[in-house]
């Protein structure tokens, strides 16, 4: 039996290591980031800021595929999709609470999403990505061709937003960010506990190397389906609350372009950073609506030259390059104080 | 972070809490019988997509004509000088069309919102304007939805709607003589519906189906279709199609030699702007309702003669739409004298109207559609073609109490 070295994986690595930050630091970061989700609709009109943090739980939860298992899904808008049309289908027949309809619409998403994994996770790279886009176009002409269920192209209207009676809540955009804040702050907890639990470190291996994950002894296409269900019930709440956020559930919500559109996200962010997400969704959501005003007529033009700086000038994403950059200056200090100080050893082994 | 940091940060954010608190409170009270002492048109449509020539920019030009005129008609006896366009690109998106519908009413101050393209966003739109009890005139969105199951007091669809197309084509092509019919249709919702309105209307003139085919959606090939509908030896074969899958129908019609064999193609929904994309030698011959043509007559053409100085180019249909749409929206507002949307709604509903874009024009009552006469159109053949844009020629005009659906048929209650 050989001895298990620990080793540093050197920060320069295209993947970074999972979790290299100073605990301290996460803890200021964290505070950062609840007073920014509490303020964000005094400074943001609070509809928009509702669709900024539905769509960076979206672009947290592929990220867990993405960036954590090395699954590039092209189909995503499947579950955001057919979360939101079972959300809104509940809601309207039924009139439950809003959050009761949004765990129904997350649920069928990670129904739907089984069998999608367990057939897709079969193949790697660019044939699990067409396979996935498969899928979901499936999903999209159901959508489309069931328009007594769905509404077809007309889209679902008029899904009402049950809350308790609280009439401010059902009412008020602003009253009603705050409660269903809550349900989506959850679902990025959630994430980022299946990422910093063992079995992320699986998912992590198995995307560094699945080989040698199979090698030892992990069961590595259960590992894929079990990370792609999870992703696709945490892209199902995101999908539920932007269902009931709007009112209405259109087609665009399973169109191919949505599922590109939360990659583009993801990418903007940084892969593998799980909260650059919220970055790339934030940057995202913010440049269509605040272009959809300007008067300006070349909207995809903007949207698309954005995307290319932000991949040439930083390769790691926006909150990837940050954080990278971070580590790199941590690494030098903490080298250059072990260089200056006379006794080499170290605090931690 | 340090304590004063925190502090700042603290102070800023119960600033930022403060504001808010005092912004929250809803409309002010004064300026007399206009919010804010102004009127705010807002246009939210298609800026920048596939429907951005039919409609787009130049329909919030066409709609600053209506304000232009108001003003010089009424001059010092307005009742509201300042007049406010607006424009809201919604990028085919009905999310941002359902937000933007939203901003505008609570935080624009938009007394009406004009236009909006794709059906799902004019009935998300429509539901905005329900909640807020505002204006939707809508222009571009067809879907018979609108004024029918989903229709509502404040929405009002102005220039035409899918029965329109269907019922004008299939009744009157008939009625012209192409009584056998073969009829092509994309397999969602709207075809199906444009194909069951197309049965109707060419069963009611007396011809006859002999079949009807559906097709996948979007699609390329066409060829199979064509010559499936062009064995049974029609007079005439019906298409559904629009936009891209349109063109694509006509150029493989126009290679499959039906036409040598007598075959007439109809066309369900075309605009002006499909028919200068592709040429006009391309669709020459072609059968389709429209809702207004630029040259049918001195005044339609008078007023496309000062839009081409301002834009450039000649107007669709959905422009002079949005002109009529605006102008008769501040029509009402002089005569109820406030933005006040119930005055407004009192006004412009059984109003009777003839004006560039409306012939024969009545605003129902019952479900806000506005019904006026409509046109049969025959596309040029390229001999024919005058000048630039001169592509259509009106066979029949349809008089407005036959355009559109009998109130008694529309499934709204308000």
């Amino acid at each position: 039996m050989t001895q298990s070295t620990v080793t540093q994986a050197p920060v320069t690595e295209a993947h970074p290591p999972v979790a290299a930050t100073d605990p301290r630091l996460r803890w200021v970061l964290l505070a950062a980031g609840l007073v920014a989700a509490l303020a964000l609709p005094w400074f943001v009109y609070p509809p928009v800021a509702m669709d900024i943090v539905a769509m960076a739980l979206f672009a947290i939860a592929l990220d867990i595929l993405l960036g954590y298992t090395g699954l590039l899904s092209f189909g995503h808008a499947a579950f955001w999709g057919s979360s939101a049309y079972v959300t809104g289908l509940i809601a309207t027949h039924y009139g439950v609470p809003f959050p009761v309809a949004v765990i129904g619409g997350a649920l069928f998403a990670m129904v739907l999403a089984l069998p999608a994994g367990y057939l897709s996770v079969r193949r790697s790279g660019i044939y699990f990505a067409m396979v996935t886009l498969a899928f979901a176009q499936m999903v999209y002409f159901v959508g489309y061709r069931w328009s007594d269920l769905t509404g077809g192209e007309n889209g679902l209207q008029g899904v009402p937003r049950q809350f308790f009676g609280i009439d401010l809540v059902e009412t008020d955009s602003f009253y009603f960010y705050y409660a269903a804040l809550p349900i989506l702050l959850l679902g990025m907890w959630a994430a980022w506990r299946i990422v910093h639990s063992p079995f992320g470190r699986v998912l992590v291996s198995i995307r560094d190397n699945s080989q040698r994950a199979r090698a030892l002894g992990y069961e590595v296409d259960r590992y894929k389906v079990v990370a792609f269900v999870l992703s696709a019930g945490l892209t199902g709440l995101a999908g539920g609350v932007f269902a009931i956020n709007h009112g209405f559930v259109a087609l665009t919500e399973l169109h191919w372009s949505t599922s590109g559109e939360v990659v583009l996200m993801t990418v903007l962010g940084g892969i593998g950073t799980l909260w650059g997400g919220i970055l790339g969704a934030f940057l995202a959501v913010m440049l269509a609506d605040y272009l959809a005003s300007s008067g300006f007529d070349g909207i995809d033009l903007v949207t698309g030259s954005v995307f290319v700086l932000v991949v040439l000038l930083f390769r790691r994403g926006l909150w990837g390059t940050v954080r990278h950059q971070w580590l790199v200056w941590q690494q030098r200090r903490r080298s250059r104080r072990a260089s200056a100080s006379a006794d080499p050893t170290r605090r931690e082994p | 972070m340090n304590s004063k940091q925190i502090r700042a940060g603290a102070a800023a954010m119960t600033g930022v809490l403060l504001l808010g608190a005092c912004g929250g409170g809803g409309p002010g009270g004064s300026g007399g019988d206009f919010t804010d002492g102004k009127l705010v048109l807002a246009i939210l449509n298609d800026q920048s997509g596939i429907y951005k020539d039919a409609s787009g920019p130049n329909s919030v030009k066409a709609v600053r004509m209506a304000v232009a005129d108001y003003k010089e008609k009424y001059g010092d006896k307005a009742v509201v000088d300042d007049i406010e366009v607006t424009s809201t690109d919604h990028q085919n998106k009905p999310d941002i069309a359902n937000t933007k519908a939203k901003e505008l009413y609570e935080r624009g101050g938009a007394d009406v919102i004009l236009d909006v393209p794709t059906s799902s966003a004019a009935l998300a739109v429509a539901n905005q304007a329900k909640s807020h009890k505002k204006l939707f005139l809508d222009v571009s969105a067809a879907t018979t939805e609108l004024t029918g199951g989903q229709c509502n007091k404040y929405t009002f669809q102005w220039a035409y709607n899918t029965y329109m197309l269907a019922n004008g084509t299939g009744t009157t092509v008939t009625q012209n003589g192409d009584k056998k019919w073969h009829i092509i249709y994309p397999d969602y919702q709207f075809g199906q519906d444009m194909a069951k309105s197309f049965t109707e209307a060419i069963k009611g003139a007396g011809g006859t189906v002999q079949g009807t085919i559906p097709t996948p959606f979007p699609n390329d090939n066409f060829a199979t279709f064509l010559t499936k509908a062009g064995s049974t030896n029609p007079d005439v074969i019906g298409t559904m199609q629009a936009g891209g899958d349109l063109i694509n129908v006509v150029k493989q019609f126009n290679e499959s030699g039906l036409k040598d064999k007598g075959i007439n193609l109809a066309v369900g929904l075309m605009l002006i702007t499909d028919i200068h994309s592709l040429g006009v030698d391309q669709f020459a011959g072609t059968m389709f309702t429209d809702a207004w043509y630029w040259n049918m007559d001195a005044e339609s053409r008078g007023w496309a003669d000062r839009f081409r100085d301002e834009t450039g180019t000649r107007p669709t249909f959905e422009h002079a739409g949005n002109y009529s749409a605006a102008l008769q929206y501040l029509e009402a507002v002089q005569e109820a004298g406030t933005d006040d949307a119930d005055a407004v709604v009192g006004k412009l509903e059984n109003k009777k109207i003839n004006d560039v874009f409306l012939r024969n024009g009545e605003v129902r009552a019952k479900d806000h559609l506005v019904v006026h006469d409509a046109y049969l159109a025959r596309v040029r053949e390229p001999s024919e073609v005058k000048e630039p844009w001169d592509y259509e020629e009106i066979v029949t005009t349809i008089p407005a109490a036959k355009a559109f659906p009998p109130a008694e048929a529309s499934a709204c209650s308000m």
